[in-house]
Parts: structure tokens; C-alpha cells; sequence
């Protein structure tokens, strides 16, 4: 009897997978997992290889397993970086470690030499945003050490600091996701405003919410995890800003054709790009800014479109800092250097070539 | 294509179970045979031609060794399959050797080590030795041989199965639920071993090796590479012990709890016993084995441990492993035998110098491996970091089971209750246990990247 039922049991395991796969139309997208799937017309192009992809990709109920996995591993194994990922009051945070010396040796630099060679007749400040993982207990958790990286770039970058993590809490970020909520971005506006010199007043804004939002962080945990609820700010200078892209063209500031995405975060500014040119129209001010940047300012760049005629967005990630010198002028433009620790900690992939 | 993947899994066993049985028995073996080529066919490609030429030149030379030239046909086969293995495994690291000592421009052949070859080549020669002394006729069905030598289950990570074990089962042999159930249980205990066990432990040691190492890392890493190389191993063992069961083969053990072992000679006894008899089979005991002089015995000794650290793999390391394990060996066998009884001290030692070994064995790069070997004894590093505490505490629950499942606790566990009054219940759990493990097995498959087996590259 025993041994009929384990063979009857996983014979039938063995085909009701498949044959479930076989009536289940394939998905392109996995909205969990934020990643395109591979389907059956990449099964065609090369079976053998990717016959394996595509069926883990296709299984029924792959998503359940997934987290089922993640139970396991969290909660029955004890593993708290499960995924790479601590949870700690709800907040699911990507573990950043260990410190990588070279790379911050390499950030301090490339912004030092992007300083020294183009930014003479600017007015220059950084500031550095500090991950999720810079508000985990020291002792329960494995987390670089933040006092000294923090230490090592206000001592050897030659260029005024603008500190704000001191004004964040773990509160102000998504909790399935690495960014900060852009309307916790206020506190750190005032900052900058006060050290770029530029008059912080109070704006109106319309506040839109979408609601699941999952972060980049959500198929690392559980399922049982609710998911974000994303809000941005709008306004008439910011619905009539002018945005180019130097791969997209003209789009607008909040990218609504992105909500259907696998990642709604990039709403804000269209998601990835090289070079953005925001122009307000509507402007009571002449001045200019140009944000070194990576994608935590893609919320928080819409914030500073009332104090600007002109704003500049420069992703390293995604363009050489020479090509950038041809198609930006300098000259007496405010410049602000905004990473978070994220990238300094992983320098190596911001393509600018020290000389 | 690998057991814990799942186009295995869920494409390839369903289909030839399906096939298999619905047929006649009489094409049973051609329907394995294609299906263990198609098997290769996903991991190798066209290396499977090669595979299949293997086979046809040793069919051929049973048969004449059987039949016309013997000594002269087991010499060219030997040859054959030595200089198939060699080409494929040995000749870059043969010439990066070369070139570096006569001083001349390094250059490579760009040979890829096709998956499985040693054990395959072993097969064969086994197999060639075999019909030489009369233990076995020869194979007179150059499918049924190919079956034999090609068979998926045992193909890329043996254990390595000598065909006189086998030669009955490839003409008959009898398929029922009761072996067909035990196959499944000892594959999906396998399945489990592979993927809860040693990839858990393989995602430990990778982690902690990306940080400031101390003793405890070190100690911590030497651990999970034993454990991990041990759970990865025997649970493709059980796998392909279980996948043989299911199609009705019985094929020998290959571990029986190594790492209880109470001397390096038990250790050996128990560890991949079909290469350690296969050795002692093929090449100690034909250069006399113990029944010579002590020099002599000694050479014996440390030919066959040489051959072994080779045939894991053609870097110096490996032959540093094998003749690491020589050392201990000739150590026990004239100094130590008296001392090492049943007893915990002789536990530790064992378990401390196999742990030792696969520190050796793991780290290719000569300079690290010294690194690793100083920092296991605190030199040139702390005892205790914060980050190390982390990864001990964190990884807890997994090197305790990994530990307790290193001897027969839990088979005694289970042999016990069943001989009491809850034997019924006790089949219950069995049975939801083990689908719990297949679930949790495949969950993990699902969620994580392919992570091939260790073996694979022997």
C-alpha cells in the first residue's frame, strides 16, 4: 500500500506540473519578480538551452514556491540575510556588505577628478544617501561600516558636503523597496536649498497614490508581505516642464505609460537614463542645477523643479563623463553630486575614467 | 542537464517514464539508451559522439580480447581510453607544466573537459580488465553496451558501476512498485541532500569567503566545503541509486557515513567506495598490494593515492590531496593502527584531517590555499570578528543538521520507531515527509540560479 501510494504520488506529481504548464498561457512579465520571463518563442530560438529557463520561468504556481522558499530559509534555517535581504519592523532591507575599500577609494576619486577637471566655475556640493541598511542595530545585523565611509569622504573629497543622513529615518523609505519615499524627501530639500542657496518656500502639490507597488526587494521575502503604496507630488510647473531624454526624446516628469511596468518606480523620470534636460517654463528663477546622479533622485528631482529654470540629470551608470563634457557647459551652474552609499560602495560601475 | 534541475524533473523523467513502461520490454534498453544520449546531448552537446565512439572502440575490444588477441586488444583499449582521458583532462595542465618548466611560450589547446569522462573511461576500463581475466563474458549487443556505459543515472557522477554488477539487470531484469517507491524515496532524500543541504552550506562559505576572514571563518569555511562536497556527492549517489531502482538496476553503494569514520583508512573504506575498490581492483593489488617487499608496498601505496588526487582533477592541489591522504594512510598503517580505535579522540583526528583535505581540495590557486591552510591555525588573522560570529549564529540550524547527518542517527531513529506499537503512523509521516522535502526541493530549484553539481567536473 505505502508503496503505491509514493508511487502513484510522485508519478502524478511528475505530469500534473507539466500538463498544468502546457494549458496555462504563457506570462511575459513577472510583476513579482520584476523581470521579463523567458516564452515559448525563446524556447524555439534554442531549445536545449533554454528549455530549463523556460519551464522554472512558466511553472504553475511559481511565485507560491518561491516564497515558500523563502519561509524555509527565514523562518525554518534562521538565515536573517535569507535573499540577501533582512527584514527588520516591516522594512525589507538589502544587505550591503562587506565595505569595498577600493571602490570607495574610487568614488572619492572620480568625483574629485570630475571636480578638479570641469567644475572650476560651478557651485559645487555632494551629499551621500544613506541605504536602508545604515539604520540596522549594529549587533544583530552585518552592515559595512558606515562611520568610515562617511568619514573617508568628508576627509578626501575637496568639495562641500551637505549632510543628510542625519535628518532620515528608516520610516521615510518604501518598505519593499531600496528609495526613499519622495514625500520624505522635504527635510533633505530644505538642506540642499540652504547649501545651494537657493530660497526653500513652501509649494503646493496635488498628491496622486498608486497603490502595489512592488518594490525591487518584494520577491525576496515572503509573499505574506503587503506592498508598498507609491505617492508622487504634482503640480502646474511640473505637469508643463519640459523633459528630454537623450535616448528617449520628449517625455514628462511622472512617465505614466511606466505604471503597466515591471517596475513602478520609474514613473519618476521614465526609470534609467543617461542624460535628462528638465526644463520649467514656468520658472521665477534663472539658475541652473546639474545633478550627478543615480536613481534615488529620480524622486527627488520633481521636488526641486519650482526653485530652477534648468535642471540637468547626469547617471554615470549609463554614459562616459567625457561624452557628458561635450553636451553640458559648466560654467556658473549650481552642481550637485548625489549618491547613495549603494554606489559608492560599488563605484566601479560609474564610467568616468580618472586621468 | 542535471537531476536538481527542472527540464530533469519535470520534462525528461515524466517522458521517459512514460515511454518506458508503456513499451515492450524487449525495447526497454533502446528507449534508456536514447534517452541517457539525449540526457548528455543537454549538458554536452556533440560531446556525446565521443561518448558513443568511447563505447564502440571498447565493444570492439571485448570482443576481441574475448575472442582473438587478448593481451594485445586490452593494451590498445587501455591505451585508447588512458589517451582519451588524458586529451581531455590532462593535456592543458600537462602543458602549462611543461612550458613553465623549459622556460617556453605557454600555450593551450582550448580542450573542454567533456562532463563525466572519468567516470565513463573508468567504466570501460573496468569493464576491458573484467572480459581480460575472464570475471565477465563480453558484451555481444553494442546497444546493450552503450546502455551500460552511457546509462543517465551513474553517467556524469557515477558512482562508478562495474559491469559484471550489471550485466544480468541490462538483459534482465524486473521492475515493481516496491523498488519503483524505494527509487523515489532514495532520489527525492538525494534531491533534498543536494539542494536544502549542500547548496545551503555552498551559500555560506561563499558568503563568509567574500569577508574579513578569521579562525573561525576559516574553520567555518573548511566545515561547509566538507559538508557541502560530501551532501553534494552522496545525495547525487542516492539519486542516481534511486533513478536506477525505478527502471529496475541495482547499483552498489557509494558512501556509508565517511565522516564518522574513526582513521583516514576506515574514512576511505566508506567514501567513494566504487573508486576506492576501483582502484585497489585495478592497479594495487596487479602491483602487488601488500604481498611485497615494504618499498614496494610503499610505491604501491603511493601510486594508487597519486592516481586518486589526479583523477579529481589536473591541478596541483589535487595531487597535494591524494598525496596528503598517502601520508596519513602509511602513518596509520605502521604507526598509528594500535591508537586508533573506536573513541572520540580518534573521531576528532579523523574528522579534523578530512577537514583539512577538503580545504586542499577546494582552493585551486596555490597561494590562497596557503593562505587558507595558515589561517585554520591563526596565523596571520584574528580568532573572532563580529562578522564571523554572524555567520556562525546565522548558519546555525543548517551546520547542526549537516553535523547530525553526517552518521545513521536518523535511519536508527526511524528503524526503531517502526519496530514499536506507532509503525503505522510512522509510515504515514515517511511518506508526508519525504513529499514535504520534494516540495521544499523544488521550491528551492525554482528560486535559486542552476548551481551544477561538484562531480561533474571529474
Amino acid at each position: 500500500m505505502k508503496e503505491k501510494v509514493i508511487t502513484y504520488f510522485f508519478v502524478g506529481i511528475l505530469f500534473v506540473f507539466p500538463i498544468c504548464s502546457l494549458l496555462i498561457k504563457d506570462m511575459d512579465i513577472s510583476s513579482y519578480e520584476r523581470r521579463k520571463l523567458t516564452t515559448i518563442s525563446d524556447l524555439k530560438e534554442n531549445f536545449v538551452d533554454n528549455l530549463d529557463d523556460y519551464l522554472s520561468d512558466q511553472f504553475p504556481g511559481r511565485n507560491l514556491l518561491i516564497s515558500s522558499n523563502s519561509v524555509f530559509d527565514r523562518y525554518i534555517l534562521g538565515n536573517i540575510d535569507s535573499n540577501d535581504v533582512y527584514i527588520k519592523d516591516g522594512y525589507v532591507i538589502d544587505k550591503n556588505y562587506p565595505l569595498n575599500d577600493k571602490n570607495v577609494a574610487g568614488f572619492i576619486d572620480k568625483i574629485n577628478y570630475i571636480n578638479d577637471s570641469y567644475l572650476k566655475n560651478s557651485n559645487v556640493f555632494y551629499t551621500i544617501i544613506p541605504d536602508k541598511g545604515f539604520f540596522l542595530d549594529d549587533d544583530k545585523y552585518l552592515k559595512i561600516d558606515y562611520d568610515s565611509m562617511y568619514s573617508s569622504l568628508k576627509n578626501d573629497i575637496d568639495i562641500s558636503y551637505i549632510d543628510v543622513k542625519s535628518l532620515l529615518n528608516l520610516s521615510d523609505y518604501y518598505k519593499t523597496d531600496i528609495h526613499i519615499r519622495q514625500e520624505a524627501y522635504f527635510k533633505v530639500l530644505k538642506e540642499i536649498a540652504s547649501s545651494l542657496g537657493f530660497d526653500y518656500y513652501s509649494v503646493d502639490y496635488d498628491e496622486n497614490i498608486l497603490d502595489n507597488f512592488y518594490g525591487a526587494s518584494y520577491s525576496k521575502v515572503p509573499s505574506f508581505m503587503k506592498p508598498d503604496k507609491l505617492k508622487f507630488l504634482s503640480n502646474d510647473q511640473i505637469k508643463s516642464a519640459k523633459v528630454k531624454h537623450l535616448e528617449y526624446g520628449d517625455k514628462s516628469v511622472y512617465d505614466m505609460d511606466k505604471v503597466n511596468g515591471s517596475d513602478l518606480y520609474n514613473i519618476f523620470l521614465s526609470g534609467p537614463s543617461s542624460l535628462i534636460e528638465i526644463d520649467n517654463v514656468n520658472s521665477i528663477s534663472d539658475k541652473e542645477l546639474i545633478i550627478f546622479r543615480d536613481s534615488f533622485a529620480s524622486s527627488f528631482t520633481p521636488l526641486l523643479i519650482p526653485y530652477y529654470s534648468k535642471i540637468t540629470l547626469v547617471d554615470l551608470r549609463y554614459i562616459k563623463m567625457d561624452l557628458v563634457s561635450d553636451y553640458l557647459d559648466f560654467t556658473n551652474k549650481d552642481v550637485l553630486f548625489m549618491y547613495s552609499t549603494l554606489i559608492v560602495n560599488d563605484s566601479n560601475i560609474l564610467k568616468v575614467n580618472v586621468k | 542537464m542535471v537531476f536538481s534541475s527542472i527540464s530533469f524533473l519535470f520534462f525528461f523523467l515524466p517522458l521517459l517514464l512514460l515511454i518506458y513502461f508503456f513499451i515492450p520490454k524487449k525495447f526497454r534498453n533502446y528507449v534508456l539508451l536514447i534517452f541517457s544520449l539525449i540526457f548528455y546531448f543537454f549538458g554536452e552537446k556533440w560531446y556525446v559522439i565521443l561518448l558513443l565512439l568511447s563505447c564502440l572502440v571498447n565493444y570492439v575490444c571485448g570482443l576481441f580480447i574475448e575472442k582473438v588477441e587478448k593481451k594485445v586488444c586490452l593494451v590498445i583499449g587501455l591505451v585508447i581510453n588512458i589517451g582519451i582521458l588524458f586529451y581531455f583532462k590532462y593535456v592543458n595542465f600537462f602543458i602549462d607544466n611543461f612550458t613553465s618548466v623549459f622556460g617556453i611560450d605557454s600555450f593551450s589547446l582550448n580542450v573542454i573537459l567533456p562532463l563525466g569522462i572519468s567516470f565513463f573511461t573508468f567504466q570501460n576500463i573496468s569493464y576491458l580488465i573484467d572480459v581480460y581475466r575472464k570475471d565477465v563474458e563480453s558484451q555481444k549487443n553494442f546497444f546493450t553496451y552503450c546502455t551500460y556505459i552511457a546509462l543517465f543515472p551513474q553517467l556524469v557522477a557515477g558512482p562508478i558501476v562495474r559491469y559484471k554488477d550489471v550485466c544480468d539487470e541490462l538483459d534482465n531484469r524486473s521492475e515493481s512498485f516496491t523498488l519503483f517507491s524505494e527509487g523515489v524515496t532514495r532520489f527525492i532524500i538525494g534531491l533534498a541532500k543536494k539542494v536544502l543541504v549542500a547548496d545551503t552550506l555552498y551559500n555560506m562559505y561563499s558568503s563568509i569567503m567574500t569577508g574579513n576572514m578569521t579562525v573561525l571563518s576559516y574553520w567555518l569555511v573548511a566545515f561547509g566545503f566538507t559538508l557541502q562536497i560530501y551532501y553534494d556527492f552522496s545525495g547525487y549517489t542516492d539519486m542516481a541509486i534511486g533513478l536506477g531502482k525505478m527502471f529496475g538496476f541495482k547499483f552498489r553503494e557509494n558512501f556509508d557515513y565517511p565522516l564518522i569514520s574513526s582513521s583516514i583508512t576506515e574514512f576511505w573504506r566508506r567514501w567513494h567506495m566504487s573508486l576506492s575498490s576501483f582502484f585497489r581492483d585495478y592497479v594495487y593489488i596487479p602491483l602487488g598490494g601488500n604481498r611485497c617487499s615494504f618499498i614496494k608496498n610503499i610505491r604501491n601505496i603511493f601510486i594508487v593515492w597519486l592516481l586518486t588526487g589526479l583523477w579529481h582533477g589536473a591541478d596541483w592541489n589535487f595531487i597535494m590531496w591524494g598525496l596528503y591522504f598517502f601520508v596519513f594512510l602509511i602513518f596509520e598503517k605502521y604507526f598509528l593502527k594500535n591508537y586508533l580505535k573506536q573513541g572520540i579522540i580518534s573521531h576528532i583526528y579523523t574528522f579534523v584531517v578530512v577537514l583539512i583535505s577538503f580545504v586542499i581540495f577546494s582552493i585551486t590557486d596555490l597561494n590562497t590555499l596557503w593562505i587558507y591552510l595558515k589561517g585554520l591555525f591563526g596565523i596571520g588573522s584574528s580568532f573572532l570578528s563580529s562578522e564571523s560570529i554572524f555567520y556562525l549564529k546565522n548558519n546555525i540550524v543548517i551546520l547542526i543538521v549537516a553535523f547530525l547527518g553526517m552518521g545513521p542517527l536518523f535511519k536508527t531513529m526511524v528503524i526503531r520507531l517502526k519496530k514499536g506499537k506507532l509503525n503505522k503512523l510512522v509510515d504515514v509521516l515517511g511518506i508526508v515527509y519525504i513529499f514535504l522535502i520534494f516540495f521544499l526541493s523544488v521550491a528551492r530549484i525554482i528560486s535559486s540560479t542552476f548551481n551544477p553539481f561538484i562531480y561533474f567536473r571529474f
